[in-house]
């Protein structure tokens, strides 16, 4: 038998170390807390940069900077750069951010994301008492015009690049069984839910924060020409994107492109560079309502038009509704 | 955007590698619209190739497949060209996209081969290009190209090459990989002790404290080893799953037991050699499930496994040499048990008691 005095030794070097153990996992003065029961309150601007009337003329930033809230920021590229003026998410937890997309412009002279995006994180790191925060780069989906500056990123210290292909996008976010799969992320201890959403594009995927009650979208559901390259795929996504709001409480959807003019039912043209009325980017239930009932009523190939959205339902893309 | 170019480069077992692209020829600097228009209405097929003659030559000139750094010579296997309409062809938001297969000849990559695709600046494809590169069974890997950036960059053939600058140790396995397969194979053996088999690292350091005879430390290491190789292999080969939630107690347990006894036993006992062979066969399969998260190639499974486990042992060695290079000179002194094995121990079955907790509890 063990006597006691060994024993007791034994018990003192296991205690020590649950003690240890403990002492580093109570809270440290900068963990930062994103709790789900509450909703983290945010703002979007009144306008976002929307281009010029003459391209060459813009004054405006290659890429504005939102700040949502204090550990959420919401990008823009810049319409007199790109006619996409396509929107990038910067998303904070304790050591970790997340962007997703990387814009519609791969030349970092014209289009610096690398840079604004270091500089966001040197300055949330200031504010927060951070350091080392590793940087996940990842998509939406698919398309080159949310991945051009993908190269600004691949020589960047503690960095993750997800990937550009399905395979690996699948493999990061661990979907054995896309789209149907609700993957639980956790980003620092913020949670998400992330989902598949295919229908504009076959990889695509959508985020819920927890925190702020912010459904991401991508491109598969925004203000704007909704273009479907698989009806059925994008009318099972939508549904599933309901779903997720019956299970969640949603403040906004949030996606990646403006096209709609503040006029119901109207469209800028694809290609153009300014646009001094546009409505605001982040949509509401009531919108993902209306997609909802129309995948009930749609059945054919075709442009069907909404107040705040048009579904081009398996047609080439350069179609406008202008007249 | 939408008139992107993509590459994709493919090469399998018992297959010749081929380079898929699919690029806008109407758009790009290859060819006018009024040409590719054309080449797609030729009457013949001859006619066809005469029209892409000029076009395709630039593509097999300006794209570069380097293997193992030494550029390849490509020829046009095939190509499909097809659009619509003039029109069509003439505006980028409705890409005419034709596909050229290119092959290659000399030898062809294998696994743990490095690839590189380059465009050389003589070559200008609508931009970015997405490329692709499907090799064996690993994950494709993905690289962007711009006009800016003209290379892949090496990529490791059958190896996942995602851009995750996780730092210096895992470019320097993967250049070990490139250099020398079955070496990478000991590294990772290795690197499955020290640093990362702390448990590992603590029952050796429990059998060295029992007994201050080189034999009985080279008679336990030896049936630890023995046992837990073989148990390594049927895990790793799928003859053998017990589940890490299992192992991992166990492992543990071992840890406390190994401790406790050689606070209690002045010399090996007969039976510590059999325990100590029970308790290796238990740690294979902890190695086992270590190694499930590196995918050994499946045409050369067995080497692989073997020069892991070299690597395994290598490791233990190490250990068990720093051990005797810290206290073990000092065996022959007469407090050596009071003073060294003894407070060791303890400290050896404390650090497996709290492990043994915290697995069964969380």
């Amino acid at each position: 038998m063990i006597n006691l005095r060994r024993f007791l030794a034994i018990l003192s070097v296991a205690s020590g170390m649950f003690a240890v153990e403990v002492a580093f996992s109570l809270v440290p003065q900068n963990l930062l807390a994103f709790p789900a029961s509450d909703r983290a309150p945010g703002e979007f601007p009144d306008k976002w940069i929307h281009g010029s009337k003459s391209a060459m003329d813009n004054q405006d930033p290659a890429v504005q900077v939102h700040r949502f809230n204090a550990h959420t920021y919401i990008l823009r590229e810049n319409k007199a750069i790109n006619y996409e003026g396509a929107f990038m998410y910067v998303f904070f937890g304790n050591g970790v951010a997340l962007l997703i997309d990387q814009g519609s412009t791969s030349s970092p002279a014209l289009f610096p994301l690398r840079q604004t995006v270091d500089d966001l994180i040197v300055a949330w790191e200031e504010e927060f008492d951070q350091s080392g925060t590793q940087l996940i780069v990842a998509n939406s989906h698919l398309h080159g015009d949310h991945y051009a500056a993908w190269n600004q990123f691949v020589d960047r210290p503690n960095t993750i690049m997800v990937g550009l292909t399905h395979e690996e996008v699948m493999d990061y976010w661990g979907f054995d069984s896309y789209p149907e799969q609700r993957i639980e992320f956790n980003l620092g201890g913020r949670e998400f839910v992330v989902t598949g959403t295919p229908g504009h594009e076959s990889s695509e995927i959508a985020f819920y924060d927890k925190w702020t009650d912010l459904l991401y979208t991508g491109d598969m559901f925004y203000r704007g020409r909704l273009y479907l390259e698989d009806w059925d795929a994008w009318a099972a996504s939508i549904k599933r994107l309901r779903a997720l709001a019956d299970d969640y409480p949603v403040s906004y959807l949030i996606n990646n492109h403006i096209e709609m003019t503040d006029q119901a039912t109207v469209d800028y043209p694809i290609g153009t560079t300014w646009q001094p009325d546009e409505p605001p980017m982040e949509m509401s239930l009531s919108m993902l309502d209306q997609a909802v009932r129309a995948t009930e009523n749609i059945s054919q190939s075709g442009i069907y038009t909404f107040d705040d959205f048009l579904i081009y339902n398996e047609v080439p893309w350069a179609y406008t509704t202008d007249p | 955007m939408l008139n992107m170019t993509e590459m994709r480069f493919e090469v399998a077992e018992g297959a010749p590698a081929v380079l898929r692209v699919r690029v806008d020829l109407g758009q790009s600097g290859l060819m006018n619209p009024d040409a590719y228009w054309a080449a797609v209405n030729a009457s013949s097929a001859a006619e066809q190739d005469e029209r892409l003659k000029p076009a395709l030559a630039e593509m097999t000139v300006g794209l570069q497949v380097l293997v193992e750094g030494e550029p390849t010579t490509m020829f046009v296997q095939s190509y499909d060209v097809d659009a619509v309409s003039l029109e069509a062809i003439g505006n980028p938001l409705t890409p005419q996209m034709a596909e050229v297969r290119f092959g290659f000849t000399g030898p062809q990559p294998v696994y743990l081969d490095q690839v590189e695709i380059r465009v050389a600046q003589t070559l200008d494809v609508p931009w970015p290009c997405l490329v692709r590169i499907d090799s064996f069974d690993g994950l494709p890997v993905s690289r962007l190209l711009t006009a800016e950036t003209r290379s892949s960059g090496p990529v490791v053939l059958g190896v996942d090459g995602g851009l995750s600058n996780a730092g210096p140790l895992v470019s320097l396995a993967l250049k070990f990989q490139a250099v020398l397969p079955s070496v990478s194979w000991i590294a990772i053996g290795f690197q499955h002790i020290i640093p990362m088999g702390l448990d590992h690292i603590v029952f050796i350091l429990g059998l060295f404290f029992l007994s201050t005879k080189l034999t009985t430390l080279i008679a336990q290491v030896t049936a630890f080893t023995a046992a837990h190789s073989l148990t390594l292999a049927l895990a790793t080969l799928g003859w053998v799953q017990v589940s890490p939630h299992i192992v991992e107690p166990l492992v543990a347990a071992s840890i406390v037991y190994v401790a406790i006894d050689n606070l209690y036993a002045d010399q090996v006992a007969r039976w510590r050699l059999a325990v100590v062979l029970i308790f290796g066969l238990l740690h294979g399969l902890g190695f086992a499930s270590a190694l499930d998260a590196v995918t050994l190639p499946e045409e050369s499974m067995i080497s692989a496994l073997l020069f892991f486990n070299l690597g395994v042992e290598i490791g233990q060695v190490a250990v068990l040499l720093l051990a005797y290079l810290s206290v073990g000179w000092l065996r022959r002194w007469s407090f050596y048990r009071t003073r060294v094995v003894e407070p060791a121990s303890v400290t050896i079955a404390g650090i497996g008691l709290y492990w043994l907790v915290k697995r069964l509890a969380f």
